[in-house]
């Protein structure tokens, strides 16, 4: 039996359900030893900013209970250096693979500066915003935690490109379902949740916080129950595609997103306990699909039986 | 020293794991393809523990390569490498990604070289003080420790180097006090072309500025958290003079004049 693994993230066609989690994967250049990055259903890159970004001070991650916290900052050289750099790398070396660029701003036109300069870059598939970056303190999280900010910045957005754009959501607030209305009715193709919660580790004996910046995103396996709930509740509300993240780690937890109503799935801190994840996670979709019958992996999307 | 290896998975097997001093290991491990390929003063990120305990990797010097066998030296800092200190001889749970970053280089015409190994920065240095002998190059140790039993890999230091001179803070071996002491001394008496040192951040920094004071070219390995360890996520970034960047990759040997040393780095706890 062959499974059919490709997806269809609105207009854009993918080889299989598997992405990678911006910021847990570079720009795939620096994985190319250890995955076959055209095997992968699209490569998200790294937050893309105007301007080059420092980043936060040191230090930047901190492990805890099946996670972990970072508060990188989206470090990035800034989009003309994304352009000459990994975007060229990627179309020399990957082009068979969409490229999905993330893209970050301290404001809406500086989301639509981003996108303006990309829109001449042939290899550029898609578009993700990162409105809900816990990290950075203007901008990121602010905008995907108010549904009129986050209408603004889609808004902006939607008028500088015809190309699929993707908004990744923010977990931190208290109705997930209403913000991805809003961007839904603004004009996104696709959502991706969900980015990193918001929290802190201390270290009781020193009384200091574990990251420079007190706090970050938290990821991980630990995370997977509320991207689960999220992904299911967006699922249930909206007609665009979803792109289902959180603790994966295995080809299960992967399908467990697409039941849950996700169409892609897309592996973060998974990249960095085992850099080949994204493959097992390919691999393991094609097994438990065949082992359960299943002939397109879109039969599993949203196949949750909530009945008992 | 320079030509990089692609890095790869590697599952190993537990060769032994012995208690050398107070809180430090030895690690010996079956890795084949890592003991063929590692240079001295690169790494390998190893899994230790599960998707519920100590999820990230941890990166640790490989302090020996011969054979199919690497050693590592570990100091049980925190949660990780405790659970390291109970892996037995025969367990197979781990694996690991290496041969990782940037290790020592050694200039063109270099004669004589001076390695300054505080505490377990002893642990990147054995790999090099033996290549260095192998290669002719007359080496000087000078190794620093809280105590004589806490002068790991000093048996190492004594076989294969030129000389070896030995300071501890409770005078228990060598001459009471720091590091920095004996190569103000070893620098102000012979001419080094190279100066090698890994340690605790404070030691590094004081061997590095009577480097600068003499013109010696310097070398310095740094600690840093990392996640990765191949380049990606960012966490392990060192301040340079030409920008940020990353330990796992660009590092974690830098040429010395290049760091601008962060005060506000906190040492990381495994």
């Amino acid at each position: 039996m062959t499974v059919d693994l490709t997806v269809n993230l609105g207009s854009l066609p993918l080889k299989n359900p598997v992405m990678t989690a911006s910021g847990t994967f570079a720009s795939g250049r620096e994985f190319s030893d250890f995955v076959d990055l055209t095997r992968l259903g699209a490569i998200v890159t790294k937050g893309v900013s105007m301007t080059p970004w420092p980043g936060n001070a040191s230090p930047r991650i901190a492990e805890t209970a099946s996670g972990m916290l970072n508060s990188i900052g989206l470090q990035n050289p800034g989009v003309e250096a994304f352009i000459e750099g990994d975007l060229a790398w990627l179309s020399t070396n990957a082009s068979s693979t969409p490229v999905i660029v993330n893209v970050s701003g301290h404001s809406a036109a500086d989301y639509a500066r981003v996108i303006e300069r990309l829109e001449t870059q042939d290899s550029v598939a898609a578009y993700e915003l990162n409105i809900s970056c816990p990290n950075v303190d203007t901008g990121g999280m602010a905008f995907g935690t108010s549904s009129t900010a986050a209408a603004e910045v889609v808004r902006e957005c939607r008028s500088a490109t015809n190309r699929p754009l993707i908004i990744k959501l923010s977990p931190n607030v208290t109705d997930i379902v209403e913000i991805a209305r809003t961007v839904e009715a603004e004009g996104a193709d696709a959502v991706s949740l969900i980015n990193t919660l918001l929290g802190m580790a201390i270290d009781a004996n020193t009384r200091r916080p574990m990251l420079s910046r007190v706090v970050g995103g938290l990821s991980g396996p630990a995370i997977k129950p509320v991207a689960l709930r999220m992904v299911w509740q967006v699922a249930c509300a909206l007609d665009i595609p979803i792109i289902g993240m959180g603790g994966i780690m295995t080809a299960e937890d992967a399908i467990e997103f697409l039941i849950a109503g996700a169409t892609c799935v897309a592996v973060g801190t998974g990249n960095f306990i085992d850099p080949t994840t994204t493959m097992k996670v390919i691999d393991g979709i094609d097994e438990w699909c065949r082992s359960h019958g299943v002939e397109q992996v879109t039969d599993l999307v949203g196949s949750l039986e909530v009945s008992w | 020293m320079t030509h990089t290896e692609h890095p790869f998975v590697e599952h190993v097997e537990v060769l032994s794991n012995v208690r050398v001093a107070s809180g430090v290991g030895l690690l010996s491990l079956t890795a084949p393809r890592c003991a063929a390929t590692i240079r001295p003063g690169q790494f390998v990120h190893l899994r230790i523990g599960t998707q519920t305990s100590n999820l990230l990797r941890r990166p640790f010097s490989v302090h020996r390569a011969y054979g199919q066998t690497i050693e590592i030296l570990y100091q049980v800092l925190g949660a990780g490498t405790l659970q390291l200190a109970e892996k037995e001889p025969g367990d197979t749970s781990m694996d690991l990604v290496g041969p990782l970053g940037t290790g020592w280089r050694v200039p063109q015409n270099t004669s004589h070289a001076l390695l300054v190994a505080g505490g377990l920065g002893a642990a990147p240095l054995g790999m090099l003080a033996e290549q260095l002998a192998e290669a002719g190059i007359a080496t000087v140790v000078a190794q620093g420790a809280p105590t004589a039993e806490r002068l790991v890999a000093r048996v190492l230091f004594d076989r294969v180097a030129r000389r070896t001179e030995v300071a501890t803070d409770d005078g228990s071996a060598g001459e009471r006090g720091f590091v920095t002491a004996v190569t103000a001394r070893l620098l102000a008496a012979e001419k080094f072309d190279v100066v090698y040192t890994c340690g605790p951040e404070v030691m590094e920094r004081a061997v590095i500025a009577q480097c600068q004071e003499r013109g010696v070219a310097c070398q310095v390995s740094l600690e840093r958290l990392m996640a990765c360890g191949i380049g990606a996520c960012l966490s392990c970034v060192v301040t340079t003079k030409s920008g940020l960047k990353r330990a796992c990759v660009d590092g974690p040997v830098f040429d010395a004049e290049e760091v601008l040393f962060d005060a506000t780095e906190i040492p990381p706890k495994h």
